[in-house]
């Protein structure tokens, strides 16, 4: 089975490294890579790519040097390869338009404000994640003890089989 | 120009009301009445035959005097063709006092009392008069008893007119001051409303630049009051299960120094971590991947202490401890620097927004220019700022506005630019006492027809709705500018750009 990651992208360092922080209980299922740019974010992207892996979740600041958050995320909805990958933009600054890019043209599935709660950003990601795998995979079963068991129970159910669409 | 039409109009204005209260002048009864144009008439229809009346028919072209100011003349005129123009030496120029055409006579006053001519008359295109002496007045007069009558009669009524442009001109001088009166208090009312209305859009800019701070002031304090927040967190749950297994270790004081690393780590690219977590994740496979991240931030000699405890899965509460004391030791030094980072943010602050009503200072300029640059941080996020201020004198200033000044140049720059570009900050001193500094761009720079009009407050290249501002600041940049002794232009940058340069005075100790 391949790996599906969480994508972190922030520019300063001390705030991306609270970001895994708070989302280091979900790392044994789903690893968390880092990025300090768009740039390294593409690199990172194109290694999970060429390992045959997925990425489940990406949570993007938007203001950051070089090419913005929202840009990478419109970006990543207009890939194949990441167009399934949950977007949640995290930022204390973006304004009012480049959130409504970033919700009409990356589908944005989630805005979080800075600071944040850290329980609140874990519950987003299980959500989200959750939401992923549902859409995604095949198999539910390994995660239900990391996301969310009764949304994903409820999928089982409905899918009238447990490893099978 | 402006001022010659705003006159024309007051004299027109005047002149028309004065018309309305002196009714025309009528002269001699009915039947008799006195006609200049059939006096005229007359003459001339006698000229051809009279020896006596041809010997004084004078011909003037234009332009030539016909009397002079204040010479003698013993000579009456009467203008039979054309117009002459009466005008008035005054200081250097002439005055036009008035204009006569047929019918009307010259040089009157001086011919019949002696005194010099007061006015000189000048033809006004080709004039025909007929020119006399006394003596042949009285010639004429014996010869002509029926135009007799009317001279004297025409000589009365030509004085009598004058009299009436006297009284008029009196009255069209009141009436001209009045009016004048009327213009000046309109004027001094408008002045006072604009300057009113000046005022407000300054303020109106100042609240703008101050939204453009607070955002940018939100965002800076922002991060490190989150790092801080997460960091007190982690602390707060980690240092009680630290205190209960301090037990554990064989060495406590390896706790110490792990924290202690992790107080002076220094940071590492992501790029850096994520190659060092796959050399401890080979190295160690049975590790889970959240202590694999927690190791790659430790230091080689920190990695080599630990390496016993990682080997041996029998000791996962070990490792976790002195991983736990080296984050939070890293969580210290984030605590540290988000509140020195906050420290210094209000500090510039503080000093930023010095009350500008207080005296001037005796300042240098260069840390106002560092504090703005400091508090506007979030909008050169994606500039590269080169920034070169060698020592400079002392300037004498109110150090909240020049910081106004910085702030408009530099957000100006930065829209010029779309927030993406490089910034060139200078400084230096000049011959003539003065310093200088120059603010450049890599913008598009600011087109030749339009360098001398940036700084006029109804310039602005901002359209309506737009984020920040009035975009009147450079208009407010040179008056402050101004209130110091200096100047301020705008030439292009050698390589592309605009390149705003200001001058102020060196303070001297008196």
């Amino acid at each position: 089975m391949s790996t599906i990651y969480i994508l972190c992208v922030e520019d300063e360092p001390e705030v991306l490294d609270v970001v895994v922080r708070d989302l280091a209980a979900l790392e044994d299922v789903f690893p968390i890579e880092m990025a300090v740019s768009a740039e390294e974010a593409r690199q990172i992207i194109k290694e999970i790519e060429e390992n045959g892996d997925k990425i489940g979740l990406a949570i993007c600041d938007h203001v950051m040097p070089g090419d913005k958050g929202v840009e990478l995320m419109i970006e990543m909805q207009n890939e194949p390869f990441t167009e399934r990958t949950r977007k949640v933009l995290l930022t204390g600054q973006a304004g009012l338009d480049a959130t409504i890019e970033a919700v009409n043209h990356a589908r944005l599935n989630r805005y979080i404000a800075k600071p944040w709660d850290p329980e609140n950003l874990m519950k987003v990601a299980i959500d989200e994640l959750t939401t992923y795998v549902i859409e995604a995979e095949k198999n539910l079963l390994p995660f239900m003890s990391s996301l969310d068991a009764r949304r994903l129970q409820e999928a089982i159910r409905a899918r009238g089989s447990i490893s099978d669409y | 120009m402006a001022g010659d039409e705003s006159r024309m109009r007051l004299l027109k204005n005047s002149r028309e009301r004065v018309k309305g209260q002196i009714p025309p002048l009528e002269f001699g009864s009915a039947g008799r009445r006195l006609d200049k144009e059939a006096f005229v008439k007359a003459i001339k229809e006698l000229l051809p035959g009279s020896e006596l009346l041809s010997r004084h028919h004078q011909v003037y072209e234009e332009g030539e005097v016909i009397l002079r100011e204040n010479q003698e003349n013993r000579r009456l005129f009467v203008i039979l063709t054309g117009y002459v123009k009466q005008l008035k030496k005054h200081d250097d120029f002439e005055i036009a006092i008035d204009l006569q055409g047929p019918g009307d006579f010259m040089g009157l006053l001086s011919f019949t009392t002696g005194q010099p001519v007061f006015t000189t008359a000048r033809a006004s295109g080709r004039v025909e008069v007929l020119r006399v002496g006394q003596s042949s007045l009285d010639k004429i007069q014996d010869s002509y008893p029926e135009i007799s009558k009317v001279i004297q009669g025409l000589i009365f009524y030509n004085l009598s007119e004058r009299y009436r442009r006297v009284v008029t001109l009196h009255m069209e001088i009141a009436q001209l001051s009045r009016e004048l009166e009327k213009e000046r208090n309109t004027l001094r009312n408008t002045i006072t409303e604009l300057e009113q209305t000046r005022n407000l859009l300054i303020n109106q800019e100042k609240m703008a630049t101050l939204g453009e701070l607070t955002a940018g002031l939100a965002h800076e304090i922002n991060n490190p009051a989150s790092a801080l927040l997460r960091s007190v967190d982690y602390l707060t749950r980690v240092l009680p299960e630290m205190a209960e297994q301090a037990g554990a270790l064989p060495d406590t004081g390896m706790v110490r120094t792990f924290l202690e690393a992790g107080l002076n780590r220094e940071v590492q690219s992501t790029d850096d971590q994520r190659n060092k977590m796959r050399e401890i994740q080979k190295k160690y496979p049975h590790l889970n991947r959240s202590t694999v991240r927690d190791m790659a931030e430790l230091n080689t000699e920190m990695l080599a202490k630990i390496d016993s405890f990682a080997q041996n899965s029998d000791k996962p509460r070990s490792l976790r401890l002195l991983l736990d004391s080296h984050q939070a030791g890293v969580f210290l030094g984030s605590i540290k620097l988000s509140t020195g980072r906050i420290g210094h943010l209000v500090k510039s602050l503080k000093s930023y927004s010095r009350d500008s009503r207080a005296e001037p200072e005796v300042a240098d300029i260069r840390l106002g220019i560092q504090e703005t640059l400091m508090i506007i941080g979030n909008r050169l996020r994606d500039i590269e700022v080169s920034v070169n201020l060698p020592e400079i004198p002392m300037v004498r200033c109110y150090v909240g506005e020049l910081n106004q000044v910085w702030t408009n140049i530099v957000i100006n720059a930065c829209d010029a630019m779309d927030d993406t570009g490089r910034l060139y900050i200078n400084c230096g001193t000049s011959a003539n006492d003065m310093v200088w500094v120059t603010i450049a761009d890599s913008g598009p720079g600011v087109p030749d027809n339009l360098k001398a009009k940036i700084f006029d407050s109804s310039f602005t290249t901002k359209t309506a709705g737009g984020e920040f501002g009035l975009g009147i600041g450079l208009a407010i940049t040179r008056s402050i500018i101004q209130k110091h002794s200096g100047t301020i232009s705008v030439r292009d940058r050698m390589g592309g750009g605009a390149e705003f340069i200001i001058h102020l005075p060196v303070y001297k100790k008196i």
